[in-house]
């Protein structure tokens, strides 16, 4: 479908545009904070779409549910692979085959790259629980492609 | 049939307030204002006594929708009907009828049901405006005239 490919054209053109911006920045260190951050706002904004014709949620694992389902298919459209959790707060949710890695490889090829393409997503999840009230902290992992683990850490206060 | 309607954010400061009438008077706001703030005691107490019943798993047979988004009537004082609808994110909605007016006095639930489905249905889009900064009021004139017809015609 042509209007899945938009998304994805302009989203890896953010991450060009994002690290044109900090090329001329000394340090080695890719700036991808802003990138984190226009995922937040997304994250945030269709959170409020998406659970409207929602009953209210249980618990907080009940809201992990709907994030590694619903949400995960309307911006992604497939379903989480697999969620685990230590049942203190800490989730880890599993996409064997994530879709904007899914073009680059299937192994180590371009394997230093994949972080730059993951950033999105972690404010994306992080500004969908933030909406519904669950502060946390995003983080991903690439081990192989075109697979990837986000780490959701939250924050309890 | 409503008189006021007004969207609450998740820390309880209005992001909207509207009614209709004398729109221009200080008093009609404050008693406006006054009136929203009365239920939302009411609807934290709804709230809670819904979490603690689903976790209690002690629930009444009239308490089986508890998490059903529309929360029906919060409080009525002698001249209005004060509804509420609470959701997922911790929007708050309120809807204020006035019982001596002759459309308000006799509304029905599904009524109310539906104009605070639709008043969601606006806030969603409302938000979703990429120069809305999350917690500010909202001061769009395409919402404002949208929530002002759906105050007046009846659903």
């Amino acid at each position: 479908m042509a209007d899945d490919i938009v998304f994805e054209l302009l989203h890896s053109e953010i991450i060009n545009y994002a690290l044109e911006k900090n090329k001329d920045n000394t340090n080695k260190e890719t700036d991808l904070s802003v990138v984190e951050y226009i995922g937040f706002a997304a994250g945030y904004k269709i959170m409020e779409r998406l659970t409207r014709e929602w009953p209210r949620f249980k618990d907080e694992l009940d809201t992990m549910k709907f994030i590694c389902t619903d949400f995960w298919t309307c911006i992604y459209k497939k379903q989480i692979d697999n969620l685990r959790t230590n049942h203190q707060g800490v989730y880890v949710l599993q996409d064997n085959a994530f879709r904007f890695l899914t073009n680059f490889s299937n192994g180590h090829q371009y394997l230093e790259f994949a972080p730059r393409y993951v950033a999105y997503t972690c404010g994306l999840i992080r500004g969908g629980l933030a909406n519904l009230c669950i502060n946390s902290v995003v983080t991903a992992e690439v081990q192989t492609m075109p697979s990837c683990k986000f780490h959701i850490h939250v924050q309890r206060t | 049939m409503a008189v006021c309607v007004a969207v609450i954010g998740k820390d309880n400061a209005p992001l909207y307030i509207g009614g209709i009438g004398n729109d221009t008077s200080t008093d009609n706001e404050l008693s406006r204002q006054w009136l929203v703030h009365t239920a939302l005691d009411a609807l934290e107490e709804r709230l809670v006594s819904s979490n603690t019943t689903n976790t209690n798993s002690a629930t009444n047979t009239t308490r089986t929708d508890l998490r059903d988004l529309y929360l029906g009537l919060l409080y009525s004082t002698d001249s209005h009907k004060i509804y509420g609808y609470v959701t997922n994110t911790r929007i708050k909605l309120v809807l204020v009828t006035s019982s001596t007016s002759p459309s308000g006095s006799n509304i029905r639930d599904a009524e109310v049901r539906t104009a605070l489905r639709r008043l969601h249905a606006l806030y969603a889009d409302a938000i979703c405006n990429p120069f809305h900064l999350p917690g500010d009021q909202i001061t769009s004139p395409k919402f404002d005239k949208q929530v002002k017809s759906l105050m007046l015609n009846n659903v």
